[in-house]
């Protein structure tokens, strides 16, 4: 992971005028995407996952063996991208032979999860691993739909098709699985029991039907079949049921602890990554509304709910797994607590900064498309906020440095656990 | 282990019947087709000069389609013919983009010279500023070239067939419309009428207009948004319901009034009739009788800025998107004077004085 990290990180700072930005905004987005929100997930899947069962991992040569592939990629990724070898498809960059290695990871991670829940020695499952299991049925069938690797489409359906690729790999991977952690993840940091476990089969089940056909919300303006933005729109609104479901579950289990918050540092990104979650989904469904989208499409303010989701929520909640875990399976504390607080308000002061930015950025420019204003006088416009937009990646690469460094030191007398700790000390511990 | 495998067919039987709605249906239903002949055409630029398609697989390896989008909305101005579903069948990966942080590249093909685009794509900031995009300074000659002609191809076959249309109530598709029609005494076309609108524009409009209609009368200097200027070919355009209303209902968020409150109907198709007469820049003249009984399909300005978006456009920095070519019958592409990105053109293009220029290349020899 600090692999994932060093590489995907830095590239936050896409910024004004950098030289070759379109590579660096592909390897950004792959690196985001693949390297370190995913490596990072499996690697907590592969934690809590036989936690939860009460047995040990399948098979850990297997889990080993898709960590090494997974890194293998990221670094293919590096090289190809940034080189612009490319297919051209926003979120399915990467190369034929990178996308089948991923495939192949994805369903080995996939098999190794189904036998550890199959041998498992507690009965009911708990909801997170219903969430996994239904990451890892629909992540490997999105990816491999999604990548068209040898499939040429004709332009419109292969938009339709990125789509339905470029949002679910959002919906049925990083949200499932990220909500599936919160779901682990706030019982745990506050002893608690959780709310309802109704309620969350009930979000469960909604996420499973909703979110799937949204991803022709992206293309409303776009001549694809009126049907299909339809659909796309009203499943984006049903979306809000399995949202509020599963964060009232989650308010009401941190009912009369929401001070823990404030010592328990894990928690407090936890916490941080359910408001985050808040504020994405309300906006999503917004944005996906016919006339919404007619004024805020192609702007920066969708640039700013996709990081929302991704850094506000997800690199939080992830960010709190590693917290949490990295102990546990170590054995020891941390390196530094002082650096975890660093890195917490870093990473979350300088995402305010830039959603904040990016938002006011879209808004302005939302309004120079309206009122057919040509790009070359609003965009002078905008300049500032692409100013404080970069300060604000550094100071949220600065934190995952900071992190990084952290967690280095923490596993230090731990060399073989240097190149993905996680999903590696998982197996140790399992 | 019973409601186990239960859920596990509930999750299953979700997620294909989601693929089937949302992948497969749309893939069975949805099969537009070219049948318009709106899609680019990459073969227009010879291949001798440049290879288009090839400049495609630049334009994608370079991500250009992260920040420039290629496809318009309705509500899109100045960015040229909406698209439709069968411009896009041979389009693949489909470079729709996501994100505008520059221009729509929809209509681009045609809209700035070559050498201008090429000169944009080493130094943006020379020939734009302002500009935030990153400079591609380190391609080739050759997958500069490539790119160029790709980007001259864009909407090559998208030719517009029609303007903007004066609102329903002044077609003759609507009763209102009709019953404006029927009271209208006034042949719009006679020299007369125009002799008769010639003393309500001198009294009313030249303050602004200029007497020629250049825009560029006295109070023109103190208005912010500058009158507009009536000899560019666009104007050439206008239907008479067009100006009419124009004139009738003035321009929102400018200082042109509801000349309704002012004058008569009668009075304002005057007045149309001698819009109508108004110069013409770079007026196409003959070398032969022969030419004159030709009747030429009247070809829209190609792929221009303000053809959606006419009025006021002479400030800002769009003004240089000029509808050079409107009188020219020849696709862009086969513009004699501007051959698509001239291979054998040196680097030292990049000088940028040819922005203005830019877009209004000669006029097909005359």
């Amino acid at each position: 992971m600090i692999g994932g990290l060093e590489f995907s990180m830095p590239d936050l700072v896409k910024n004004v005028p950098q030289l070759a930005f379109p590579h660096m905004r592909m390897f950004h987005v792959n690196a985001v995407a693949v390297g370190w929100l995913s490596m990072g997930y499996v690697g907590a899947i592969f934690y809590m996952v036989p936690n939860l069962c009460k047995t040990k991992l399948w098979s850990e040569r297997l889990g080993n063996m898709t960590m090494w592939a997974w890194n293998l990629v990221l670094v293919g990724a590096f090289c190809t991208l940034v080189n612009g070898n490319t297919e051209g498809r926003e979120y399915a960059e990467l190369g034929a032979i990178l996308d089948v290695m991923v495939a192949v990871a994805l369903v080995l991670v996939a098999l190794n999860i189904y036998m550890t829940i199959l041998n498992r020695k507690v009965k009911k499952l708990y909801v997170t691993l219903w969430y996994f299991l239904g990451s890892l049925f629909w992540f490997p069938l999105v990816w491999i739909i999604g990548q068209r690797t040898f499939v040429a489409l004709p332009g419109l359906n292969d938009a339709i098709v990125g789509w339905f690729y470029g949002h679910n790999i959002l919906g049925m991977w990083f949200t499932t699985v990220g909500v599936g952690m919160m779901y682990y993840l706030l019982p745990r940091l506050t002893q608690a029991p959780l709310y309802s476990h109704g309620l969350s089969m009930l979000g469960f089940w909604g996420i499973a039907l909703f979110y799937a056909p949204t991803g022709t919300h992206h293309i409303t303006q776009s001549p694809v079949p009126e049907w299909l933005k339809a659909i796309a729109i009203i499943s984006s609104i049903f979306l809000l049921v399995p949202v509020l479901t599963v964060l009232t579950n989650f308010f009401m289990t941190m009912k009369g602890r929401w001070g823990q918050a404030v010592t328990d540092l894990p928690l407090r990104f936890a916490v941080t990554s359910c408001m985050f979650y808040l504020v994405t989904c309300i906006q999503g469904p917004f944005q996906a509304t016919r006339w919404v989208n007619w004024y805020l499409h192609f702007t920066q303010w969708v640039v700013g709910h996709a990081h929302l989701a991704l850094l506000g929520t997800f690199s939080f909640i992830l960010t709190s797994a590693v917290y949490y875990t990295l102990p546990k399976l170590t054995g020891k504390e941390f390196y530094s607590q002082g650096l975890i607080r660093a890195h917490y308000w870093l990473k979350f002061l300088g995402f305010l900064l830039m959603m904040t930015s990016l938002t006011i950025a879209g808004l302005i420019q939302s309004a120079g498309w309206a009122m057919g204003i040509p790009v070359d006088q609003w965009g002078l416009q905008i300049r500032p906020y692409w100013f404080f937009r970069g300060i604000s990646g550094i100071m949220i690469v600065l934190g995952q440095l900071l992190f990084a460094y952290n967690v280095w030191k923490t596993l230090y007398s731990k060399p073989a656990a240097s190149v993905a700790p996680a999903a590696k000390a998982a197996e140790v511990k399992a | 282990m019973h409601s186990y495998r239960l859920g596990a067919i509930g999750i299953v039987t979700t997620f294909f019947i989601i693929i089937f709605s949302t992948v497969l249906l749309p893939m069975v239903l949805f099969n537009p087709s070219d049948k318009e002949h709106r899609s680019n055409d990459y073969t227009k630029i010879p291949s001798n000069v440049a290879d288009a398609a090839r400049g495609r697989k630049i334009y994608v390896r370079e991500g250009c389609f992260y920040c420039h989008t290629q496809f318009t909305r309705l509500q899109d101005r100045g960015y040229g013919p909406l698209v439709k579903a069968g411009d896009f069948i041979w389009e693949t990966p489909h470079q729709l983009g996501t994100a505008r942080t520059g221009p729509d590249l929809t209509n681009e093909g045609g809209r700035m010279a070559s050498e201008w685009q090429k000169a944009h794509l080493i130094s943006p900031r020379a020939v734009k500023p302002g500009s935030i995009m990153p400079s591609f300074s380190y391609l080739s000659e050759r997958d500069m070239n490539d790119l160029v002609a790709y980007l001259q191809c864009l909407g090559n076959r998208r030719e517009v067939h029609s303007f903007v249309e004066a609102p329903d109530e002044y077609q003759k598709t609507t009763p209102a419309g009709m019953a404006l029609h029927n009271r209208k005494t006034v042949d719009t076309a006679a020299s007369a009428s125009a002799n008769a609108g010639r003393g309500i524009y001198t009294q009313n409009c030249a303050v602004c207009h200029g007497l020629e209609g250049y825009g560029n009368g006295p109070n023109a200097t103190s208005l912010e948004k500058k009158p507009p200027n009536f000899s560019r070919p666009y104007y050439k355009q206008y239907s008479d319901e067009f100006w009419f209303y124009r004139v009738s209902e003035g321009v929102a968020g400018t200082r042109m009034p509801r000349w309704t409150e002012v004058l008569t109907e009668e009075q304002r198709w005057y007045l149309v009739a001698y819009l109508k007469t108004l110069p013409q820049d770079q007026e196409i003249t003959i070398n032969s009788l022969k030419q004159i009984d030709k009747i030429e399909d009247v070809r829209l300005p190609k792929l221009s800025n303000q053809q959606f978006e006419p009025h006021h456009g002479g400030h800002g920095g769009h003004g240089e998107e000029s509808e050079g070519d409107n009188m020219s019958p020849s696709e862009h592409g086969s513009h004699g004077s501007t051959p698509a990105p001239a291979p054998s053109a040196s680097p030292s293009t990049t000088t940028g004085t040819s922005t203005e220029s830019g877009a209004a290349p000669k006029e097909g020899g005359h």
